[in-house]
């Protein structure tokens, strides 16, 4: 039902250069950045994600607010490399289910995340529910990048004219 | 190819249950998912530290960030393992492979870095009252460590289009759909 839209997409000179540059900043240049970004982004807030769970009780939970700019940085990598990536096999990306099955996974997680960043910046003490979000702040991450590794295997038509093999 | 290469790949390549478990349907996306989630937790637990080091949290005590470091050996136990499982199945893929070299020398160097970090660095901060500034080294140590942390990263991901004899660039669309999408 989409492949006019696909087609178009995959005609489109940004979508050309990066399935067909081979300069290393076209395709895996921008596939690097957005491991990048993952690693920023899920990577500082598992770190706030085992803090909150009680690990390195010494840092105050309201320090992590000033890693906030960084983890931001990586959110914005991602968002950018990431369409990126879809521009370049959007048919690749767009039939697969486990592609939405990431997004709501990314989607839940910085909602958990916001949640938790309302509890430090009210400085209030951690509570059990707190330290829950947080053990599935973990899990959801640990999801959302499986899910993502997965789609190099999940997906079923790699352009409009040609089957993932 | 250097002799030694050859033996190493010869060694690595002994290894025949491990890569016919690792050829099995779901082994290797299973692994590669692991080697991702492991990079998270290191990248995550030791780029906090570095960030402090380099002053982006300048009231916390800096060796209090000392406490997440099992999670990082964690995400680097993960990753070491993971790494192996690959190594075994396909070492021809990896041992004459550029990104895999530079990714193995920043792998070297970031383990300097660490060692340097706790023999010097460390005890210098550890009786450090918030609020003092850090000695110059600490801030190098936490900014190395990030940018090696970070190049190897890279590096990584890159292991695929360097592949020898795979994947170099001009071939067909489908061949490129092989190595690119992977």
């Amino acid at each position: 039902m989409f492949d006019p839209f696909f087609a178009w997409l995959e005609s489109t000179a940004f979508s050309l250069w990066m399935v067909e540059s081979p300069s290393l900043f076209a395709f895996p240049g921008i596939l690097a950045m957005h491991t990048i970004g993952l690693g920023l982004l899920a990577g500082l807030n598992a770190a706030l994600d085992l803090r909150l769970l009680g690990v390195a009780r010494n840092i105050p939970p309201v320090a992590f607010v000033r890693l906030l700019p960084v983890m931001w940085l990586g959110l914005w990598i991602n968002v950018l490399s990431g369409l990126a990536l879809v521009i370049a096999y959007p048919t690749k990306a767009l039939t697969n289910p486990v592609f939405y099955l990431k997004l709501g996974l990314i989607a839940v997680a910085l909602g958990i995340l916001r949640a938790l960043l309302g509890t430090i910046r009210s400085r209030v003490d951690v509570e059990s529910r707190t330290r829950m979000l947080a053990a599935v702040s973990l899990m959801v991450w640990a999801a959302a990048i499986t899910a993502g590794r997965l789609l190099a295997y999940t997906c079923t038509r790699l352009t409009v004219e040609f089957a993932c093999s | 190819m250097i002799e030694w290469q050859v033996q190493l790949e010869a060694f690595l390549a002994s290894f025949t249950n491990v890569a016919a478990f690792m050829q099995l349907h779901w082994s290797w996306p299973a692994a590669e998912s692991a080697h991702f989630i492991g990079l998270t937790l290191l990248l995550g637990s030791i780029g906090a530290w570095d960030l402090r080091l380099l002053g982006l949290i300048g009231n916390v005590p800096a060796a209090s960030f000392h406490r997440l470091v099992p999670f990082a050996v964690i995400g680097f136990g993960i990753n070491a393992a993971t790494g192996s499982l690959f190594l075994v199945t396909f070492p021809n893929q990896y041992i004459y492979n550029s990104a895999f070299h530079l990714k193995v020398l920043c792998l070297i160097l970031a383990g300097l870095n660490v060692a340097f970090f706790y023999l010097v660095v460390f005890r210098r901060i550890r009786t450090l009252p918030p609020g003092q500034p850090l000695p110059i080294l600490a801030r190098v140590s936490g900014g190395v460590s990030l940018v090696l942390w970070l190049t190897v990263i890279v590096c990584g991901r890159m292991i695929t289009f360097f592949r020898p004899a795979l994947c170099r660039g001009e071939e067909a669309l489908q061949f490129v759909a092989d190595c690119i999408v992977r």
